[in-house]
């Protein structure tokens, strides 16, 4: 019996002239939930691309698993056979295909003379690692029609599937970032009762919050290198957290000018009908920030789409600019000339052509109205991208790298120019820093206040507490069927509660169906 | 990948890591030029050596016309299929297309006599209509375009030979022949139609609205969308004006040769994606672009004339263009990926 699970030293990794890893250490004991955070860029990636093989190591490290030395480079193989096993962010799930297919995927139980796979003997495997992980699913369920966090589970019950119970050592890659909030907590639950049988967990998660309620201990990266081995969560807070991923301290981001209260109203939505919800009225003060906030799920997330015309609701109206536009029949392009810039939730799928380059990408909604039929000069786009490089800080060489080349944080600050870069008069965003670092997400926050004080109006739909409460002026959080409740506060905590304390379906059907009527 | 991109932003000086040591000091720049015109050195080599083999008839400058002044026809047909390359289609009829016009201008002008001019309207109309066909099940019902094309393309390949009853059709039209072949400094006036046109393309697909929605469209559909881009619009067009060069590419062919055999016309069709996938490793690497297209069809052309001057026939045409492909664009890629890593 060993006392650590996995042990790996000396780990370094250096890209040509690029040392992105200095002698790193992880110890992971058994049973334990151990928490890898630092900042995009840090390494940490790096760190475990290293123990799952993808990378090569530096000479110099060294790596144990229950005290037996795996040789190095990792051979995937071998890490596998000693109990490594990774969740990824994505989840690696396909939807079409059942729980025990979706479990079974890489080692499936097969005949050893036909190669036939043997169905039965297989869904018995999922449904015993299931069952080991109580998740109350049937290996002959389809996996896009579970919630998120049953998701999450069959992926943990596909990379247990080979280990002993009460063995192993399991890799989260930020694997709970895609689960909604109300998810998360079935999630945790799930990861705990895997570590009480004594397989250790490294979560790595960019959540500090998650990473302290959740986690046993804690690994800080910063640049490369470990400024915080094994430390105990329970000794921290997140200030001390954030402060030793940055290496220096972070407050928390505040305005230091408040709204107008009567300032003149730059976009008023009117009637605005979503599903489920009452008409959804509200205007937007001249460098007011507003909150839309609700349950995930219930329909505020369309908010951004129908509001920029990427959707078309069944009814509302949007008033800017003096003129209203009826959004039933409105486009992206005519909302856009009326001042309306939106960002949107995923940046890789709808924000940003991540394989073209920054200048281009922070160019294009500009494209039309400064370029002339004919011809798209260059200056501007220059002066664009050189400018947006500078105020936002993006780490980028220059605006010729591709958004491809880019971190997370970086990629979002683009995405953040491309849309200030046409001076809306109303910018919408959903989610603005979502999966993104500390360091970027102060950043991106400062450039919403900023982009308040300079006049814009600014409507940030978001499930984050800590976003609405530093960014915002005011607050709505919507409820299915009920009036949107309005809230002016500093306290994260207060709207979590405004959001979930509330039962969703509160009203009886019959009190609706009066009330709609 | 993403990782060693990632890390590469936190060392905003590093180029090409996988260099050994020992060439630290290889400037961006220099990958930067590799990568965008290895294909012309290599162009430029391969020329040479054929001057050093076969000097008395390689070069010459019949040779020199014949490499640059034959290949109009591939031109054109090649800037139809980057078009809807371009904006994230695939174009497999544009072949057929072109057969199709090279057929219907032989037919109505040589056998039912019509103006020979009216007959190369009739036969473009045809072309644009086909666009227009292959755009309405493409772009308005939603179908696959490799598909949709696919099938298109064998269609109008059949209906090009019900049009000539399988026979080789031609017309005897001077007019229509100097119009392609007239001679302009030592060059069919051809030659320069194509250069025209891939300078034009490269022109609006830089510096355009048009032509930037077009990048866009093609790199991310639901981002040039949510910018305000109309599209399915831009995507209707492509089919149009990929349609609209494919006719002019037959209407080329027939000035040129004076008649067509509709069976040919599949022939047509791997050259000319092969030389616009074979453009994406010049000038722009990564990106579908009119002039890297025009280099690999002259590029590509020169390798196959050379080879034939050395006594290899026939079959070295495929091998060259298959082969010519697969190891050029997978040489541009090593390059690329090795000057963009950090």
């Amino acid at each position: 019996m060993t006392t650590t699970r996995l042990e790996a030293h000396g780990v370094g990794k250096t890209f040509r002239a690029a040392t992105v890893l200095r002698d790193a250490s992880l110890v992971v004991r058994p049973g334990e939930i151990h928490a890898l955070v630092g900042q995009n860029g840090c390494g940490k990636s790096t760190l475990i691309k290293i123990l799952t093989g993808y990378h090569s190591p530096d000479a110099g490290m060294s790596l144990a698993v229950d005290g037996q030395q795996l040789s190095l480079p990792v051979q995937w193989q071998a890490a596998r056979a000693a109990g490594v096993s990774v969740v990824h962010q994505d989840l690696g799930l396909l939807d079409d295909l059942t729980v025990s297919e979706n479990i079974g995927i890489g080692g499936f139980v097969h005949s050893l003379v036909t190669r036939r796979i043997d169905w039965k003997a297989q869904d018995e495997v999922a449904r015993a690692v299931l069952e080991r992980l109580e998740l109350p699913v049937s290996p002959r369920d389809l996996v896009g029609d579970l919630p998120a966090s049953h998701r999450a589970g069959v992926a943990i019950a596909r990379a247990l599937r080979d280990t002993v119970a009460g063995e192993g050592v399991m890799i989260l890659d930020e694997a709970t970032r895609a689960l909604p909030r109300d998810e998360l907590a079935r999630f945790h639950a799930l990861i705990r009762r895997v570590v009480a049988t004594g397989t250790s967990v490294v979560m790595i998660s960019h959540n500090l919050e998650e990473v302290l309620s959740v986690s046993d201990r804690v690994t800080v990266l910063r640049d490369g290198d470990v400024v915080g081995e094994g430390l105990e969560t329970a000794s921290l807070d997140e200030a001390a957290l954030a402060r030793l991923m940055l290496g220096s301290s972070v407050d928390r981001v505040i305005r230091s000018v408040a709204a107008d209260p009567d300032a003149q109203v730059v976009a008023r939505i009117e009637a605005l009908e979503l599903p489920g919800h009452e008409p959804l009225t509200l205007e937007i003060r001249r460098g007011e920030v507003i909150g839309l906030t609700g349950l995930p799920g219930t329909g505020f997330e369309e908010v951004p789409y129908l509001v920029s015309g990427a959707r078309r609701p069944s009814d509302g109206t949007m008033v800017i600019g003096g003129r209203r536009i009826d959004l039933r029949r409105s486009s992206v392009a005519a909302l856009m000339k009326a001042g309306v810039a939106m960002v949107p939730e995923r940046r890789v799928r709808d924000g940003l052509a991540v394989e073209l380059n920054v200048r281009d990408n922070l160019s294009l909604p500009s494209v039309r109205r400064k370029g002339r039929p004919w011809f798209v000069s260059r200056g501007w786009q220059h002066r664009i991208t050189t400018d947006s490089i500078h105020r936002l800080a993006i780490r980028a060489r220059s605006g010729h790298d591709l958004v491809k080349e880019l971190s997370g944080g970086n990629q979002q600050k683009v995405l953040f120019a491309k849309w200030l870069s046409v001076e809306p008069v109303l910018l919408v965003l959903h989610e603005p820093t979502q999966a993104v670092d500390v360091g970027a997400r102060a950043d991106l926050l400062s450039t919403v206040h900023r982009a308040a004080e300079e006049g814009m109006g600014v409507l940030l739909v978001s499930t984050e507490p800590a976003d609405l409460v530093e960014a915002c002026d005011r607050i709505y959080v919507l409820h299915p069927g009920r009036p949107p409740r309005e809230m002016r506060t500093e306290d994260a905590d207060e709207v979590l509660e405004a959001v979930y304390s509330q039962p969703a379906p509160a009203p009886t059907p019959a009190a609706t169906g009066a009330h709609h009527v | 990948m993403s990782d060693t991109s990632t890390t590469a932003t936190a060392q905003p000086t590093t180029p090409s890591p996988q260099q050994p040591p020992a060439k630290n000091g290889a400037p961006v720049w220099l990958h930067q030029l590799a990568s965008r015109y290895a294909l012309i050195a290599v162009w430029a080599l391969m020329a040479l050596y054929f001057y050093v083999q076969v000097p008395d008839t390689f070069g010459t400058h019949g040779t020199f016309s014949s490499i640059f002044g034959s290949q109009q026809v591939l031109v054109f047909l090649a800037m139809s299929a980057l078009i809807t390359l371009a904006v994230g289609e695939f174009d497999l009829s544009v072949a057929s297309v072109m057969g199709l016009t090279a057929t219907t201008i032989p037919v109505l002008a040589g056998v039912h006599g019509m103006n020979i001019w009216l007959a190369c309207l009739i036969g473009v109309g045809a072309a644009i209509l086909a666009g227009a066909v292959n755009a309405f099940f493409v772009v308005v019902m939603d179908v696959s375009s490799f598909v949709v094309t696919l099938g298109t393309g064998t269609l109008l390949a059949g209906i090009a030979q019900a049009i000539s009853g399988t026979n080789i059709v031609s017309v005897n039209s001077p007019a229509l022949a100097s119009f392609a072949t007239q001679d302009v400094l030592g060059m069919p006036i051809s030659f320069y139609y194509g250069i025209a046109l891939a300078l034009f393309l490269a022109y609006v697909l830089a510096w355009t609205p048009i032509g930037r929605s077009m990048v866009f469209v093609g790199s991310n559909r639901e981002v040039a969308r949510l910018a305000g881009i109309r599209v399915q619009r831009i995507r209707f067009g492509a089919y149009i004006a990929g349609g609209l060069l494919a006719g002019l590419a037959g209407l080329l062919l027939v000035a040129t040769v004076g008649g067509f055999d509709s069976a040919s016309s599949a022939s047509y069709l791997l050259p000319a994606l092969a030389a616009v996938f074979l453009g994406t490793a010049v000038v722009q690497p990564g990106a579908f672009n009119p002039i890297g297209t025009i280099v690999a069809i002259y590029f590509l052309t020169t390798g196959i004339f050379g080879l034939q001057l050395l006594g290899y026939q026939g079959w070295i045409q495929n091998a060259f263009y298959g082969a010519g492909l697969v190891a050029a664009v997978t040489l541009a890629k090593v390059v690329r990926d090795r000057s963009k890593k950090g």
